[in-house]
């Protein structure tokens, strides 16, 4: 059945992005009524302005397909797709676009920007809400009765805001309502007019723990879109950066959740390798966080030194054994914060989250597990790295198309220059489909869990409201 | 001189720590800045020292921001601001705090607190690294004994 879908969208009008066509507003109909019954997990859905458009994942290469837009908006595909709701609100938050049969309340915006429907060619000022938007329960929070409790956008932790609003008619949460865009910083905005490398300081501020995946991502669409082949040692580079980053960012997911737990020794181990990766990290790259590195310099040698590599191995090895002791975190977490392959699969969440759900029940010591095993698989590959070969460009003709397996999940970045300079951009991060998720995540769990559940899942709003 | 273990071999030195209860809010940024602090707060915990990140503005004595300033943001931070207890004090860290840095001013972000409001403790960086961190809240801890 999708090959039927995917043979649809190829009729559509080539671009010249390699892989993405412009259908016919009666082929997107006709997709939608397809997708229904078709195995084509979505993976972003984003608008220029002028037309939408929809990535799917599909092997060997992702297709997009895009359409007009019409005066009344586009055709929705959050009736066929959940994972198409947030995007949906999005695109009417930031260009004023509805999506027919779709919902248009706010997901970005709190009533409190100035403008409305700031990317649009011209913004309408508004008033805003002085006292910003107010919460609405929906039927699941008022069905639940009993509690309400809060939780961010300020819990003194070191984590982007985001607010979520739990409905607990008993000890168990039972409706939750995610409040997002606290962290929007109107990333589209500004790199509309910028030349590619201002752009790529920017693009490496978009979320921290997964700054070299946003770099590659971003580069390699650049270099698709200017036809231009990746240089093989660019491409070793970010495959060493990548791990280097994936092993920081996984400890530090480690580090918290032991914390939460109060399982010092884990929590100190795990704090411990992070800083010794960090030390590395500043004596290869002169900096302690990966910002700038892709494309790498002219001088720059990726040599990890095999004694700190040596440490670190025996240390991960005795974090596994901690992690699976008696009472260790492992069991702890048993059976907490579930993300299934079922719900994975539906709202398009790839990446380790997903493989952790196809190998277990997917709750949070699964998705722990499965980050100590990236660790180890990721120091096994800083100790032998594998070659590289140049990476050959697809398309050229302006626009282009990157993706780099972050530390959460794959990381997208498409863009369109215009005179050598940025015109449109989209980013496409693990995080949003996540957060779609955590009613689902969430449901039947201890408010006290919350923390460990959003942690383990490495859910970063910075990267979902960009 | 005490040592704070800052989890790497050779540790930093470190004159008397005065106590400090920190209540830490990420305003709009890349976290960047908040994965340092994250070092600075374990290394702190790991060694006992009276400098803490506590979890809720009502015990804190500073106000730690980083981050843009994002206008969802900026009433959360007043909140916090208006529910610490005494004097209190304001410390911005990153350049986004500071200024706004990479993420200026726009529809969606006010560009930073340090330009608008007197900050005690001002450190630009983008990260600043967890022991600059730590020597801006002691070189401020000095100059307030002094006084
Ligand atoms: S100052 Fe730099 S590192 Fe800190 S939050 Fe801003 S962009 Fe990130």
């Amino acid at each position: 059945m999708s090959e039927g879908i995917v043979a649809l969208i190829r009729q559509g009008a080539p671009t010249p992005c390699a892989g993405r066509f412009v259908l016919e507003a009666e082929a997107w109909q006709a997709m939608i009524a397809g997708l229904s019954a078709a195995d084509l997990p979505l993976l972003g859905l984003w608008s220029d302005g002028v037309q939408v458009h929809a990535l799917f994942h599909h092997d060997p290469m992702p297709l997009v397909a895009s359409v007009v837009v019409s005066s009344g908006g586009y055709p929705a595909l959050s009736p066929v797709r959940v994972g198409a709701r947030a995007p949906e609100r999005i695109i009417h938050d930031l260009w004023g676009i509805p999506a027919i049969r779709g919902r248009c309340d706010p997901w970005l915006d709190q009533g409190r920007w100035p403008v409305a429907s700031p990317l649009a060619a011209h913004p309408a000022p508004t008033p805003g809400l002085p006292e910003g938007r107010e919460f609405i329960d929906d039927a699941a929070v008022r069905q639940a009765g009993g509690t309400v409790l809060g939780y961010g956008p300020a819990e003194g932790n070191f984590r982007a805001p985001f607010h979520l609003r739990l409905g607990l008619p008993g000890a168990r949460i039972e409706a939750v309502q995610p409040c997002m865009g606290y962290a929007h910083r109107g990333v589209a905005a500004r790199l509309r007019g910028l030349a590619p490398q201002q752009a790529a300081r920017l693009v490496a501020r978009i979320d921290a723990p997964a700054t070299v995946a946003h770099q590659l991502a971003f580069a390699r669409a650049l270099h698709n879109a200017t036809g231009t082949v990746m240089p093989a040692q660019d491409v070793a580079a970010g495959v060493m950066l990548g791990a280097m980053e994936r092993i920081a960012t996984h400890l530090d997911v480690l580090a918290q959740a032991s914390a939460i737990v109060g399982d010092g020794r884990s929590a100190t181990l795990a704090a411990s390798m992070l800083e010794q990766m960090r030390q590395i990290c500043r004596n290869i790259c002169g900096r302690r966080l990966l910002f700038d590195v892709i494309p790498p310099a002219a001088a720059f040698l990726m040599n990890v030194d095999g004694t700190q590599l040596a440490t670190l191995a025996a240390q991960h090895a005795l974090l596994h054994r901690l992690f699976w002791r008696p009472r260790g975190l492992a069991a702890q977490a048993r059976g907490k914060g579930v993300l299934s392959a079922t719900m994975a699969a539906r709202l398009g969440i790839m990446g380790c989250n997903a493989r952790a759900a196809q190998k277990g029940q997917g709750d949070v010591t699964d998705r722990l597990e499965a980050r100590l095993g990236e660790i180890g698989a990721s120091l096994s590959l800083l100790a032998a790295p594998p070659e590289s070969a140049v990476m050959e460009v697809e398309g050229g003709g302006g626009e282009g198309l990157g993706w780099a397996e972050g530390p959460a999940g794959p990381v997208w970045h498409w863009l369109r220059l215009e005179a050598g300079h940025v015109a449109a951009w989209w980013c496409g991060e693990p995080s949003l489909a996540q957060v779609q998720a955590l009613p689902a995540i969430l449901s039947g769990a201890a408010y006290e869990d919350v923390d460990l559940i959003v942690v383990s899942l490495g859910l970063s709003a910075t990267g979902a409201d960009l | 001189m005490a040592q704070l273990h800052m989890f790497w071999p050779d540790g930093t030195a470190l004159p008397r720590l005065e106590a400090l209860d920190i209540f830490h809010i990420e305003s709009g940024g890349c976290t960047g800045c908040a994965l340092e602090l994250a070092s600075l707060s374990r290394a702190l915990l790991a060694g006992n020292h009276p400098i803490r990140f506590v979890p809720t503005p009502r015990q804190a004595g500073m106000l730690l921001l980083t981050g843009s300033l994002t206008v969802g943001m900026a009433p959360v931070v007043e909140l916090a601001w208006q529910a610490m207890p005494g004097p209190r004090v304001l410390a911005v860290v990153g350049d986004c705090a500071v200024d706004g840095g990479l993420f200026g001013g726009n529809y969606a972000v006010l560009g930073g607190v340090g330009v608008r409001a007197r900050s005690n403790v001002s450190l630009p960086g983008c990260p600043p690294a967890p022991d600059e961190i730590l020597a801006a809240l002691v070189r401020w801890q000095a100059a307030e004994g002094k006084r």
